[in-house]
C-alpha cells in the first residue's frame, strides 16, 4: 500500500513540476525577415527585443535576417520549408503566396483574427486583397506595410522647362518631351524627362500606362493595353527617357533622379527620405494621370505562419505586434512605409509628410497585378525581357504584348 | 608496370571519395532525373504524374531552349578560349625570374579570390551606361563620341558579359599551369639552347607537349565550370536584356527558381549530356595519351 | 646561386607585359576602392573622378561596428580550411590510384566523377537540404563543408591525376628497386615535386569554399553565416550598400591575398626536389 502511495504522489509531483515547467520555459518564435539596410535591420531587431520584454506571455522572439536577393528571399524560404525546416513566421510578398498555398505551407489566420481586438483597426479592402491572393475566402497573409507608387518631380525643372504639373496623362507625355534638354549646347541630352524602369520591377510603373489608355490586366492585348505599350516604346525611341532604360532597376532610376539626369520617376515613399536629404525642397510628387482609366502599383509586405509552427498562439500575438501594435509604429516611422493600422495612420509624423498625402491620394485606384503561379516568373523574367525586346525594336508592341499574355495566363 | 592479379589497393584509395559523393550526391542526381520524367512544377503540386517524354518534347520545341544553347557554346568557346591563351601567356611569365615576383604572384590571383557577387557589382558599375568609368576612358581617348549603354543592349552586353568572365578565368589558368610548368625538367630546355632553338621552338615543342596533360584536364574541367556557371551572368544582367546573355544554364537556374523544377531537370539533363559528348571526345583523348 | 643581373633588355619583355596584365586584373578592384571612399554625390555626378575629392572612410567603420563583419570572415575561413584540407586528402588518394594502376572499371570510375559536376545545383538543393536536415548538421559548418566537397574532389581527382600523369612512373620505380616501399616511393619522391601542384589545387578547393554562395544561403543562419551570404544582405530591396559592400569586398579579399604570397613560395620547390636522369 506504502509503494503505491508513493508512487502516486511521486506522479502528482511530477504533473505539478512539468505544468510549472511548461508555464515557466518560454516559448520560442523564429522570424524571418529581410533588411533594406543595416538600419532597418537594427530596427528589427530592437523591435524583437521590446517584444520579448514587453508581451507578457512568456514569448521569445528570434529575428533571423536573410538577404532579399532580387526577390530570391521567397524561394529560398520555400525550399527550406519544403525541406523540412524553416522559421515559425516571416516577412513575404503578396507575389509568392500561390507558391505556399498550392503546398498548403501557411496557417490559416482566419480564427486568430475573428477573435482579434484589433481587426477593426485593418481596412477591409486589405483583407479582401490577402484573400484574393490565395485564391480562397481565407486570410493566409497577415498585412504589414503598404506603399503606393506615385511620380516624383524636381519643381526647378519644371519652372525652367516651363511644365505644369500634369493633371492627364497626355499632360505626362508631353511633359516628358518638354522636360528632355540638353542644358550645356553641346549637342547630347544632358537631362531626361522620365527615368524609365525597364530591369525587373518595371512592370509596376509600366502598368500606369496600359490602364491610362483603357488597358487592364485582364487582356494584355485590347487596344488600349496596346496603345500604352507603344506609348511605352514611343519615349525610350524619342530619347525621352535614358538609353540604359531596358536594364535600369531601383538603384539606377533613383541614382539617375538623385543625380539630376531625370526630371521625374517613378516610386513610392519608401525612398522619400532619401528625397528630401538630397534636395530639400526641390522634390516633390504627384499621383500617375490617367486618361481613359487611371491605375497606379500598391506595394506591400505581409507577415506569414508558416503551418509547421507548433506554437500558432504565440505567433498571432507576434504578427499583432507587428500589424497594429507598437512594431507598426516604430517600423512605420523608420522606414516610412504606410501603415496598415487606421490608428497608426491617424500619428502626425505620418499626416504630416507630403508624399504621405500623395501616397493616400493615389490609393483609390491603387492595385496589384493579378497573383497567380505565373506571376513570379512573368514579373522577374518574362516582362523584362519581353519589354526590352520591344524598347529595342526586336518586336513589335502587339507581339510583345501577345507574349506578356501568354506568358501570364499560359495559351 | 602492371599487375595481374586483382589488388585492393586502388580501390580502397579510391573509396573515402567515392562514399562521400555517392552520399551525398548520388539520391539527389537520381532524384533529378525522375522530374525530368514527370510534370513536376511545385507551383501545382496537384498536378505532379509521371509524363514520360512529354517534357523532352516541350524543350525541343522551345525556341530559346535553342538560343541558350547556342549562346552557351559562343560563352564557352570564347570565354575558356581567351582565358586559356591569356593565362597561359601569364604563366609564362610568372615562371620567370624576376625582382617582387612573389608578390605578382599573389596578386595576379585577385580575380579568382573574389566572389561572384562582388565580381558582378564592380563589372557593372564600370560597364554603366551613366556614369561609369570604361564609357569615360573611351570618350576621353576618342574611340567614341557618346557613352554605350554596355549591359542595355544586345549587341553589346553579351560581349561585356565574356570579357569578365575572360578576367575571372586567367588567374586560374596561370595558376594551374604555373604548377605543371614547374614539373618541366631544366635539362630540356639547356639542351634545347645548345641545338639553337629559338624561344617559339622550344614553347611548341618542349613546354606544350609536356603539359599536355594538365591542358587538357584544365580545359576541360574549365568548360565544365564555365558552361554552368550562372553568377557571373546573373549579377551582371539577369540573362537580359532581351535574353540575350541567358545561357542554357541561366535559363536552368530562372526556371529552377521558378520552381518549375521537372522543365528545368529536363533542359539540365541536355545540358549534361551536351557536355558527356564533350568529355568523352577528351577522355578518347587522354586515355590514348596516358597508354603511350 | 647566380644574382640576377638587373639588365634592361631582360628585363622589359617581362615588366611590361606583366604591367598589362596586372593593370587589367587590377583596374576594377582600384576602381572599386576608389568608388567605396567616394562621397554619394560625387559617385552620380556627370564628370567622373578617378581618385575622390572627399574621400570618407566612413563605410569601413560602420561595416565592423554596425554589421560585424568578423563572425563571417570566421565562419568562411574555418569551412574553407576544412573543405581544402578534407579534399585534398581523399583526392590525392584516389588520384593516385587512378594515376598509377590499371584495375577494372577504372575508366568508368573517372567518368563518374567528372559527370558529377555536370549538374546543376540549382536542382539538388530541396533534396539535399532534407538530407542535411536528417543527418542534424544543418546550420553547422559542416554542412557547407559536405556539400562543397562534392563539387570540390572530383574536379581536385582530375587536376591531381593529370600532374600526376605528367610525372612519370620512372621515379618512383627507380626508388623502389632500391629497396623502397610504395608509401616512402610516394612521401619521399613524389609528394616533394608534386608539392606545387597540390598547392595549386588546394588554392582551388580554397577559392570554390570561399566564394560559394547558392548553397551557403540555404545551409547557413545568422551564426555559421559565410561571406558571400553576409554580402548579398547589403544589397537590400531599396538598392545597394555601395560603400559597405566594397568596402567588405576589399577587406576579403587582403587576407587572402596574404596567404597566397606565403603559399606561393612552395610552387617553386618542386624545381629543387631533385631530379632522375633518363
Amino acid at each position: 500500500m506504502k509503494k503505491v502511495l508513493v508512487f502516486i504522489l511521486a506522479f502528482t509531483m511530477f504533473v505539478i513540476m512539468s505544468a510549472i515547467g511548461s508555464a515557466q520555459s518560454p516559448v520560442t518564435i523564429t522570424h524571418w525577415y529581410w533588411a533594406d539596410n543595416p538600419k532597418y535591420s537594427a530596427t528589427m531587431q530592437d523591435m524583437a527585443a521590446d517584444f520579448n520584454a514587453t508581451n507578457g506571455k512568456n514569448i521569445m522572439v528570434v529575428a533571423e535576417e536573410y538577404p532579399w536577393d532580387g526577390g530570391a528571399y521567397s524561394e529560398t524560404l520555400f525550399r527550406v520549408v519544403m525541406g523540412g525546416g524553416g522559421p515559425d513566421t516571416s516577412s513575404a510578398k503578396l507575389t509568392s503566396t500561390p507558391l505556399f498555398t498550392a503546398n498548403g505551407l501557411l496557417a490559416n489566420l482566419d480564427e486568430y483574427i475573428a477573435d482579434w481586438k484589433d481587426k477593426d483597426k485593418i481596412e477591409d479592402s486589405l483583407y479582401n486583397t490577402m484573400k484574393g491572393a490565395s485564391g480562397t475566402d481565407s486570410i493566409y497573409l497577415m498585412p504589414w506595410t503598404t506603399q503606393v507608387l506615385y511620380v516624383y518631380y524636381r519643381p526647378s525643372m519644371f519652372k525652367e522647362a516651363g511644365v505644369l504639373v500634369p493633371k492627364t496623362y497626355n499632360e505626362f507625355l508631353e511633359a516628358c518631351k518638354k522636360l528632355t534638354r540638353d542644358t550645356n549646347g553641346d549637342g547630347v541630352t544632358d537631362v531626361y524627362g522620365f527615368g524609365m524602369r525597364g530591369a525587373k520591377g518595371g512592370h509596376e510603373p509600366w502598368g500606369s500606362f496600359i490602364w491610362a489608355r483603357g488597358g487592364n490586366f485582364t487582356d494584355f492585348t485590347s487596344a488600349g493595353a496596346v496603345a500604352g505599350m507603344q506609348d511605352f516604346m514611343d519615349i525610350f525611341k524619342n530619347g525621352y527617357v535614358p538609353p540604359t532604360a531596358t536594364m535600369d532597376g531601383f538603384q539606377e532610376i533613383i541614382a539617375n533622379f538623385k543625380s539630376g539626369k531625370t526630371a521625374m520617376t517613378v516610386h513610392h515613399i519608401g525612398s522619400s527620405v532619401g528625397m528630401i536629404e538630397t534636395f530639400g525642397d526641390d522634390v516633390d510628387a504627384f499621383p500617375f494621370p490617367g486618361d481613359v482609366g487611371q491605375w497606379t502599383s500598391m506595394g506591400d509586405t505581409e507577415n506569414v505562419m508558416l503551418e509547421s509552427c507548433e506554437n500558432k498562439e504565440a505567433a498571432f500575438e507576434w504578427l499583432s505586434y507587428l500589424a497594429t501594435g507598437k512594431g507598426q509604429e516604430t517600423w512605420c516611422t523608420v522606414t516610412g512605409n504606410v501603415p496598415v493600422s487606421k490608428t497608426v495612420q491617424q500619428f502626425p509624423v505620418f499626416q504630416d509628410s507630403k508624399f504621405m498625402k500623395i501616397s493616400i491620394e493615389g490609393a483609390p485606384f491603387a492595385g496589384i497585378y493579378p497573383i497567380l503561379d505565373t506571376t513570379t516568373e512573368w514579373i522577374s523574367t518574362i516582362w523584362p525581357n519581353t519589354v526590352a525586346a520591344a524598347l529595342l525594336g526586336q518586336i513589335t508592341a502587339d507581339d510583345a504584348m501577345k507574349q506578356l499574355q501568354t506568358g501570364l495566363y499560359g495559351k | 608496370m602492371q599487375r595481374k592479379k586483382i589488388n585492393l589497393w586502388p580501390y580502397l584509395l579510391i573509396s573515402p571519395a567515392l562514399i562521400i559523393i555517392l552520399t551525398v550526391v548520388f539520391i539527389p542526381a537520381v532524384n533529378a532525373i525522375l522530374m525530368s520524367f514527370q510534370s513536376y512544377d511545385l507551383r501545382r503540386p496537384m498536378n505532379i504524374g509521371f509524363v514520360g517524354f512529354d517534357t523532352y518534347i516541350a524543350v525541343f520545341k522551345d525556341q530559346l531552349f535553342w538560343q541558350s544553347l547556342w549562346k552557351t557554346f559562343q560563352w564557352v568557346v570564347f570565354g575558356v578560349g581567351f582565358q586559356f591563351i591569356f593565362g597561359f601567356g601569364l604563366a609564362l611569365l610568372l615562371n620567370k625570374k624576376f625582382i617582387g615576383r612573389g608578390i605578382a604572384r599573389s596578386i595576379s590571383l585577385i580575380p579568382w579570390v573574389t566572389p561572384g557577387v562582388l565580381i558582378g557589382l564592380m563589372w557593372r558599375w564600370i560597364y554603366d551606361g551613366n556614369y561609369g568609368v570604361l564609357n569615360d576612358i573611351l570618350l576621353k581617348i576618342g574611340l567614341i563620341h557618346e557613352k554605350i549603354p554596355f549591359l542595355a543592349q544586345q549587341a553589346t552586353a553579351f560581349p561585356a558579359v565574356i570579357v569578365t568572365i575572360i578576367w575571372q578565368g586567367i588567374p586560374f589558368f596561370a595558376l594551374m599551369l604555373l604548377a605543371g610548368l614547374q614539373g618541366i625538367p631544366g635539362e630540356l630546355y639547356d639542351a634545347a639552347d645548345v641545338d639553337g632553338a629559338n624561344g617559339f621552338q622550344k614553347l611548341f615543342k618542349i613546354t606544350i607537349p609536356s603539359l599536355k596533360n594538365i591542358i587538357f584536364i584544365t580545359t576541360m574541367l574549365r568548360i565544365i565550370w564555365v558552361a554552368n556557371s550562372v553568377d557571373i551572368i546573373f549579377n551582371l544582367t539577369e540573362g537580359g536584356p532581351a535574353y540575350s546573355t541567358q545561357t542554357l544554364s541561366v535559363y536552368v537556374f530562372n526556371k529552377g527558381n521558378s520552381l518549375n523544377l521537372g522543365y528545368a531537370a529536363t533542359m539540365s539533363i541536355m545540358l549534361t549530356l551536351g557536355l558527356l559528348l564533350i568529355a568523352i571526345l577528351y577522355l578518347k583523348n587522354l586515355f590514348k595519351n596516358q597508354e603511350e | 646561386m647566380k644574382k640576377e643581373k638587373f639588365r634592361l633588355s631582360r628585363v622589359l619583355p617581362i615588366y611590361i607585359p606583366l604591367a598589362v596584365y596586372l593593370i587589367f586584373l587590377l583596374f576594377p578592384f582600384y576602381w572599386t576602392f576608389v568608388t567605396s571612399i567616394k562621397p554619394e554625390n560625387e559617385l552620380y555626378s556627370s564628370i567622373v573622378t578617378y581618385w575622390p575629392n572627399k574621400a570618407t572612410f566612413a563605410s569601413y567603420k560602420k561595416l565592423f561596428v554596425n554589421f560585424n563583419f568578423l563572425k563571417p570572415m570566421i565562419n568562411s575561413l574555418l569551412v574553407a580550411v576544412v573543405t581544402t584540407i578534407v579534399s585534398l586528402t581523399v583526392s590525392l588518394l584516389a588520384a593516385y590510384a587512378f594515376s598509377r594502376y590499371r584495375f577494372k572499371g577504372r575508366k568508368a570510375l573517372m567518368t563518374m566523377f567528372l559527370t558529377n559536376n555536370m549538374f546543376p545545383t540549382v536542382l539538388l538543393l530541396i533534396p539535399l537540404y532534407a538530407i542535411m536536415r536528417n543527418i542534424g548538421i544543418l546550420y553547422t559548418p559542416m554542412a557547407l563543408v559536405l556539400s562543397y566537397t562534392t563539387f570540390t574532389i572530383p574536379f581536385s581527382i582530375w587536376l591531381l591525376n593529370g600532374y600526376l600523369n605528367d610525372l612519370p612512373m620512372s621515379l618512383e620505380e627507380a626508388a623502389m628497386i632500391d629497396g623502397a616501399s610504395r608509401t616512402q616511393a610516394f612521401l619521399k619522391i613524389i609528394f616533394p615535386i608534386l608539392l606545387p601542384c597540390i598547392v595549386a589545387t588546394g588554392a582551388y578547393i580554397f577559392m570554390t569554399s570561399w566564394n560559394e554562395y547558392i548553397f551557403a544561403v540555404m545551409f547557413t543562419n545568422e551564426g555559421s553565416r559565410t561571406i558571400p551570404v553576409a554580402l548579398k544582405n547589403l544589397i537590400g530591396q531599396l538598392g545597394v550598400e555601395w560603400g559597405m559592400l566594397t568596402a567588405g569586398g576589399i577587406i576579403t579579399i587582403i587576407p587572402v591575398c596574404i596567404m597566397f604570397f606565403f603559399a606561393q613560395k612552395r610552387l617553386t620547390e618542386g624545381l629543387t626536389a631533385g631530379a632522375v636522369k633518363g
